[in-house]
């Protein structure tokens, strides 16, 4: 609450740091602030060709799979975006925080709002794929995409505790960086991202242990709401907002614990 | 009354986390906890050990001591940038370091919108920064360069933007750390004169320098530190000599120094000390200074003791440039007054409506004497104070002037 707080005190200063980073991302580029819808875009139509002509993947509830892939990595995207950023924010701020005085949760949240600036200028683009795929006879319209904004609060609490964390955690100890990295890598891997858990071909072992990984809970909300079409289960729902609450507070509480050496660190 | 900066019994440790061995970190961390906090000692360096000290508002006060006596973590400690381990930091008011200029400026964004972000970081509002963006571009003078991204700005122009930016905070406290060794000498003169009026309106002024002649011309009170402790603290020109004594006493042959400047100090005061000279100041409003701003009003007050009532007295002033010319002499007989009877102790002024001297340091002689010129007391160089103006005029005189031409010759 006291991170809130504190960025709710410096909520004009955070959205002139999104606009900077934003406005930075794309400057001098000739297509400028189009990038953020024509990034999403190009990537889906690479999805499209490669995974409808070279190689398909056959999951039941996963058709067609370029847009059942693309639906799971989007906010994917969002989450593993943000805390790689994360890991840098506060070193590439170091001056600010050093010469200047200003309080250090600015950045991590500066990290997540761009990120998820980025996610919604990507959505319009998922919701016309899906219009085209409804009008060509591929898939049925999914009626519930409507409650995207609601799927994506357990993403946000989520990746804000993780970005909070990982941000501090990173300027005392280098070698997070490198570490991030990693764990991204597996945890994309571990995540029903590429494949579904439901037609998944593995060791019974293995299928309890993906299934364990907290974030399957928020990739399902998700996807169901915005590709199946299917209202997710209050099961789903409450493990979804738990994954979240619970990183928020975590993220928060290992935050606050390195807060005040930051400043040295960095 | 309220002090503006508080320090009471302030220590502040850093601890190295792996700063030196940095592939130590996340395993040491981990794995090596009972190890490590058995080393601590040696993982500890006590930046400073116990400062008790206050800063009264409006007052200018210098922090001087060899590199690594702990200047620079008083400063971040007084600013907010760093906490203390220790004991407790109070300060009153909006705060601005000028620790590094431009440090927060984003090299692919225009100078403009690093403004407003600067002008956010330092806790203005957004409409303020609007409104006060006229006075800044003025001062950092870098024309159509503010619409460009900042990569592109010489040294020079990132510094002034930098600077105008802080100062346009308008600060209660202002903390000053060497920035102002840096820029060319039309620049460093602007930021002087700049400072200078801000610690006429009354801003608290803590200034981290090495330039012993800019921290004597500046600060009123001056604390000496070493190895994290105040040594020494009082009248910026006892604390300054007694570091200069001590930096070549390093060297060999401090003592005789000492008493050179004792030997000094007897050849510039002489009289029969009927009436005594306690102490002169130049001061605007109610703050003594030793920098003023060209054209501002002040006064030169001059305290003084009676030891035995004389009838027969004239005050007088001397100012005089360091190379010893002269600039202008009055006293109260040249005024026409004249003396009655002085016979308890009081204070006496010299009302300046406007300083109208160029910019440059100057010199006062004060004297109190009888009307045949028999010295009560004659005090030589009692005071050294550094005019600033935005402009560098040559000369001493440099009045508030204007032009005008019978024909339009001049492009607006």
């Amino acid at each position: 609450m006291t991170v809130l707080r504190l960025l709710w005190r410096h909520r004009s200063l955070v959205m002139v740091l999104v606009r900077r980073e934003l406005d930075a991302r794309y400057r001098a580029s000739f297509l400028g602030f189009f990038w953020s819808l024509l990034n999403p875009l190009l990537l889906l139509a690479v999805y499209a060709v490669v995974f409808t002509y070279i190689f398909s993947p056959r999951f039941p509830g996963a058709d067609p799979y370029p847009l059942f892939l693309f639906s799971g990595l989007l906010p994917w995207l969002f989450f593993s975006g943000a805390v790689l950023d994360g890991s840098l924010t506060l070193v590439d701020n170091g001056p600010l925080l050093a010469k200047v005085m200003c309080p250090p949760e600015i950045f991590p949240a500066v990290t997540v709002i761009s990120h998820l600036i980025n996610h919604l200028l990507a959505l319009p683009i998922l919701l016309a794929a899906m219009v085209v795929s409804a009008v060509a006879g591929l898939h049925p319209f999914p009626w519930t995409f409507w409650m995207v904004p609601l799927a994506l609060i357990p993403w946000i609490l989520t990746t804000g505790g993780a970005v909070l964390a990982i941000s501090v955690v990173s300027v005392h100890y280098r070698d997070m960086r490198d570490l991030v990295g990693h764990l991204l890598n597996l945890l994309f891997f571990a995540s029903p991202i590429i494949y579904s858990l439901d037609g998944l071909q593995v060791p019974a072992v293995l299928h309890r242990l993906l299934a364990l990984n907290p974030l399957a809970s928020l990739v399902a909300v998700y996807r169901e709401v915005v590709f199946t079409g299917r209202v997710p289960s209050p099961m789903t729902w409450l493990m979804a907002f738990i994954v979240g609450i619970v990183s928020w507070w975590l993220g928060t509480r290992v935050f606050l614990r390195y807060r005040e050496t930051v400043v040295e660190a960095v | 009354m309220k002090s503006s900066i508080r320090f009471e019994a302030v220590r502040k440790i850093y601890r190295w986390r792996g700063r030196r061995n940095r592939h130590e970190t996340l395993k040491g961390a981990l794995f090596h906890r009972r190890l490590r906090s058995r080393r601590r000692s040696a993982e500890e360096h006590i930046a400073l050990d116990g400062i008790d000290l206050e800063v009264d508002p409006g007052e200018a006060v210098a922090v001087i001591g060899p590199n690594g006596s702990g200047k620079s973590t008083f400063l971040k400690l007084a600013g907010g940038i760093l906490q203390p381990t220790e004991g407790t930091v109070e300060v009153d008011g909006r705060v601005t370091a000028l620790i590094e200029l431009g440090a927060g400026f984003h090299p692919e964004i225009t100078g403009r919108e690093n403004v407003l972000i600067n002008g956010m970081l330092l806790g203005l509002e957004r409409r303020e920064i609007e409104s006060k963006m006229p006075e800044i571009l003025e001062f950092a003078d870098i024309g159509a360069f503010i619409d460009e991204p900042v990569k592109i700005y010489s040294s020079g122009m990132y510094v002034r933007l930098g600077f105008a930016v802080a100062v346009a905070a308008d600060p209660d406290v202002l903390l000053i750390d060497e920035v102002l060794a840096v820029g060319d000498e039309a620049f460093t003169r602007r930021c002087h004169d700049r400072l200078a009026r801000m610690r006429q309106r009354g801003v608290t002024m803590v200034l981290v320098s090495h330039d012993l002649d800019m921290v004597t011309s500046f600060a009123d009170r001056a604390f000496y530190l070493e190895r994290g402790r105040v040594v020494a603290e009082g009248p910026t020109d006892a604390v300054v000599a007694r570091y200069r004594s001590d930096v070549a006493g390093d060297e060999g042959g401090g003592e005789s120094e000492a008493s050179e400047v004792n030997a000094a100090e007897a050849d510039r005061r002489w009289g029969n000390g009927d009436v005594e000279i306690v102490n002169v100041e130049l001061v605007a409003d109610t703050t003594p200074l030793r920098i003023v701003p060209n054209g501002s009003p002040c006064r030169l007050r001059i305290r003084y003791k009676v030891r035995r009532p004389v009838e027969d007295f004239v005050f007088g002033i001397a100012w005089h440039r360091a190379d010893g010319a002269q600039v202008s002499g009055h006293n109260t007989d040249l005024a026409g007054l004249v003396p009655r009877r002085l016979a308890a102790d009081g204070e006496i002024s010299c009302v300046y409506d406007s300083l109208q001297l160029a910019p440059g340091d100057y010199l006062v002689d004060v004297a109190v004497h009888a009307r045949d010129g028999l010295a009560y007391d004659y005090w030589r160089e009692v005071l050294r104070v550094r005019v600033t103006s935005a402009e560098a005029w040559p000369g001493v005189w440099a009045p508030p002037h204007r032009w005008e031409s019978s024909e339009p010759v001049w492009d607006d």
